[in-house]
């Protein structure tokens, strides 16, 4: 299995980033009825959805800015980026704050934070558990997913963060939405 | 951290606060000349000096020890009033800064030796001094100078000379456990040349039952005949110098040399009596009998300790010391309370730790509020008071805080004095510099990267700019050109200027050499301000010969690439015949600016203060207008709200708030007016760069984002919304 794992971890028609995700621990959460998983190194903390503050001539995807400890800090919204429409606000929502590399050599990381539904736990995830991506039938970008985790019996999407939240990609995006 | 790089930091840290005190010591170099009272000007320039030399001596940089050291011989002439400020005296100090700078920057580069080459200009320098200082040689005070002078010359420039040596030398307690035998020292001593006399010191020897036999309690007071020279000799201790005194004199001196030494004393102690035994003018058995004197004379005045007789005039009085000794040592105590005073003035701390400081003070003030709220829920009057009183505090805090980060920009501006002041004597030109808005605060990281910029703009005026006093008679204009260096804030901007009253840009000059460089067609139709943009491309010069200074084209592209590279915009404004101005704009990045706060819907928004001209009621006859009536005057309306996507319910009655420019006047329709805050700006990420009418944002006091409006994008915006629409 880790063979086929590194195998299609190594052909870049099935996914954008040369690597299949690695074992460790991931936090798991809840959108739209589907759990997702993220690596937890990439995440700063979780926090209330609260306060935020709306930026007009934005995309969907991107919901407005929150202060964070003094620093302003763009939410996106992660269902409106895998292009399932608006997430509805609910008492469980929360924003999960992620370090993501800016980008074109920018040295300085950018936090962004993601509005999810719900947020469950921190899981260990075995390699053995990590399937390579499918090619379709998952409802979002296959480049967005950098492996599906067998876990209780189900699956739990693993996201490719620096794919979902790159910076690049919805820069462009609010470019074109603002012309 | 090994001891290697523990002095390493602390060389750093040295060269930094060197050069920040070379950069005071040329600020009031120049302002010498002013004539007014120098007095404290002179003390604060001698006090860089000598803890420039200070310093460089604990680390052993012998060569700027000695040339700092005949600087400040000059100096030190200047403050006992043996020579006057004159424009030549000046003239030949600023370079003598210069070369400290240069010594200084070599060390910070890791050269820690005398480059020869840099040795040489030094010592050419040094004979500019010794104008100064040797028609002063026959004075009493000057000969102890000028004498230590040329003996620090011999050790600086490496050559020899012949003469005898006063060696006083007190080993560290440590020295024998360290392996360093004193007599072995004194033993290789003897192939330098003759020792002629040994005095044992040994006074610090504790009685016998309480005596260390592995302590070296022991000092030597030795007279040495040698051709060595005073490096050669010091060289021998190189191995104890850290822990122990060593002190090499010429044999002959007398009351100069004793002032000397006492000025050299590190400053660690502000006790006149140990100033005076440290210098070996007075042992501490003679300290002793002076203060038990003192204690008597006190106890008989009735405990009346303000009457004490000082201990210096009891000295002098036992005949212990001499007078001019103890005159130096109380000059040289007052100084270490000057400059105790003055280490506490500043202090130097981290940005990234100031970042973090104004970060945690901003939750502060969130979980403040939330406190309030809480307290406002229970409606407790004592709990309210109290809470109320320290939001003040928090956010008073939260200020000064933001405050830590601005500097002024009118320190980047005063180096200017400087260049102007060269460069218009190369040029032969007279040119005053006249600086406002120094005042005016920018961030840090700002000020750093716009001084090179600066300095090219300041030349070019100069160069190509101001013209020659005979050309300028001839123009009817006064034979002194003015330079005006400006800096004010405008519309979440730094704006600064650079102008001079020369002959301003050739329209008709710059036009030709963009023709003839292919930059536009023969028969361009442009604007002034577009030809003038001219200037800004690379290689482009209308200079007819190239100067040293400027002329080669090479510069002003450089200028607008930093100035881009700032996220700044530079212009151009130019009337030929008049003058020039060039006008940097910059971002603010981190600026607390003033501002209004305006409530639309659910948002709060900022719109600064100085695009603001007055704040209206919407009158409701206005209907579906984009317009309304201002006191006669059309003026156009921008609706914020669909504008920015606001939805919520629309209000009754409405504002409008009404803005000016570039001289067109817009009115923004609002819901409520909140009222007047001071706003630090925070930039908007990557992510929002290309919004249209957004400068950034500021978080308010409840923790909430708020957007600034751009009022000049907002203007051009829906001008040229309208004017594709009709």
């Amino acid at each position: 299995m880790s063979e086929l794992a590194a195998n299609s971890g190594n052909s870049p028609a099935v996914v954008a980033s040369p690597e299949i995700a690695a074992a460790g621990q991931y936090l798991t959460f809840v959108l739209g009825g589907e759990v997702y998983a993220l690596g937890i190194l990439n995440i700063k903390e979780i926090i209330d959805y609260g306060d935020l503050t709306e930026v007009p001539m934005m995309p969907a995807c991107v919901r407005g800015v929150i202060n964070l400890r003094g620093s302003v800090v763009p939410v996106v919204d992660l269902f409106a980026r895998f292009g399932k429409g608006s997430s509805k606000i609910a008492k469980r929502t929360g924003i999960i704050i992620v370090e993501t590399s800016a980008g074109d050599g920018d040295s300085a990381n950018q936090d962004i934070g993601i509005i999810v539904d719900a947020v469950n736990e921190v899981v260990d995830i075995d390699r053995r558990d990590i399937e390579p991506p499918p090619s379709f039938g998952t409802g979002i970008r296959p480049d967005f997913i950098s492996g599906m985790a067998k876990r209780n019996g189900r699956f739990v999407i693993l996201l490719n963060i620096d794919r979902v939240l790159s910076v690049d990609e919805m820069t462009r995006l609010s470019q074109a939405a603002a012309v | 951290m090994s001891f290697d790089d523990q002095m390493r930091d602390a060389l750093v840290t040295f060269t930094i606060e060197s050069l920040e005190l070379l950069e005071d010591m040329e600020m009031c170099l120049l302002s010498l000349e002013d004539g007014e009272d120098t007095t404290e000007r002179i003390n604060s320039i001698f006090r860089a000096a000598h803890t420039i030399k200070g310093s460089a001596g604990l680390f052993g940089l012998d060569h700027i020890v000695a040339f700092t050291h005949v600087v400040e011989s000059l100096l030190d002439l200047l403050r006992a009033g043996n020579l006057s400020v004159s424009p030549e005296l000046v003239a030949a100090l600023l370079p003598c800064c210069d070369h400290i700078g240069l010594l200084v920057r070599d060390v910070a580069d890791g050269k820690l030796e005398a480059d020869p080459a840099v040795d040489l200009t030094g010592g050419q320098l040094l004979e500019q001094l010794q104008v100064f200082l040797s028609p002063l040689a026959d004075k009493n005070v000057a000969t102890a100078v000028a004498d230590r002078q040329s003996k620090l010359e011999a050790s600086g420039g490496g050559s020899i000379e012949s003469g005898k040596w006063h060696l006083s030398l007190r080993f560290g307690p440590d020295s024998l456990r360290d392996g360093m035998d004193p007599l072995s020292f004194i033993r290789y001593l003897t192939t330098f040349g003759q020792i002629t006399q040994l005095t044992t010191i040994s006074e610090a020897m504790p009685p016998a039952e309480q005596m260390d036999p592995e302590t070296c309690y022991v000092g030597f007071e030795i007279n040495l005949k040698s051709d060595a020279g005073k490096d050669e000799i010091e060289g021998v201790f190189e191995f104890v110098q850290d822990s122990s005194s060593i002190r090499i004199l010429p044999l002959d001196s007398e009351i100069g040399e004793f002032i000397d030494l006492i000025k050299q004393l590190p400053e660690d102690d502000s006790y006149l009596g140990e100033l005076l035994i440290k210098s070996g003018a007075l042992t501490r058995r003679e300290l002793e009998d002076a203060l038990n004197q003192q204690g008597v004379n006190a106890a008989g005045d009735a405990g009346d300790t303000a009457a004490k007789q000082p201990i210096g005039e009891i000295l002098v009085e036992h005949q212990a010391v001499q007078q001019p000794i103890v005159n130096a040592a109380l000059d040289k105590q007052k100084q270490i309370k000057d400059n105790k005073a003055r280490e506490s003035q500043s202090i130097r701390v981290d940005a990234d730790r100031l970042d973090k400081l104004i970060d945690l003070i901003g939750e502060l003030v969130i979980a403040g509020s939330g406190v309030n709220l809480r307290a406002q829920e229970s409606k407790a009057m004592a709990l309210l008071e109290a809470t109320g009183e320290m939001m003040r505090l928090v956010e008073e805090v939260r200020d000064s805080a933001l405050q830590l980060r601005m500097v002024p920009i009118g320190t980047t501006f005063n180096r200017f004095q400087r260049v102007v002041r060269d460069v218009s004597k190369e040029l032969g030109k007279e040119i005053d510099l006249i600086i406002s808005g120094g005042d005016t605060e920018v961030d840090k990281s700002i000020v750093e990267q716009i001084s090179d910029p600066l300095t090219h703009l300041v030349r070019n005026a100069m160069d190509h700019g101001i013209e020659t006093a005979e050309l300028r008679r001839e123009r009817g204009k006064s034979a002194r050109g003015v330079l005006r260096l400006n800096a004010y804030h405008a519309a979440g901007n730094i704006v600064i200027e650079v102008s001079d009253d020369g002959g301003g840009l050739n329209r008709d000059k710059i036009f030709e050499k963009a023709l003839e460089r292919g930059l536009i067609s023969p028969n361009a139709v442009l604007s002034d301000q577009e030809i003038f943009a001219m200037i800004f491309e690379p290689g482009f010069s209308t200079a007819q010969k190239v100067s040293n200074l400027s002329g080669r084209g090479v510069g002003m592209d450089v200028v607008k690439r930093n100035v881009a590279a700032l996220r700044g915009s530079i212009a151009v404004e130019s009337h030929y015949g008049s003058g020039s101005t060039m006008r940097i704009h910059l971002p603010l990045t981190l600026a607390i600016i003033d501002s209004f706060m305006v409530c639309v819907g659910h948002s709060t928004l900022v719109i600064p203060l100085d695009k603001i001209l007055e704040c209206i009621a919407l009158p409701t006859d206005t209907g579906e207008h984009d317009y309304m009536d201002l006191r006669g005057e059309v003026l156009p309306l921008v609706h914020l709200r669909p504008l920015f996507n606001i939805h919520g319910k629309e209000p009754q009655r409405k504002n409008v708030v009404v803005v000016e420019h570039a001289g067109i006047k817009a009115g923004f329709i609002v819901d409520r007016l909140l009222g007047e805050c001071q706003t630090v700006i925070k930039p908007l990420g990557k992510l929002f760069t290309h919004i249209k009418g957004v400068a950034g944002s500021t978080i308010l006091g409840n923790g909430k984002v708020a957007l600034i409006l751009d009022v000049p994008t907002l203007v051009d915006y829906v001008q040229h919304k309208s004017a594709t629409v009709y």
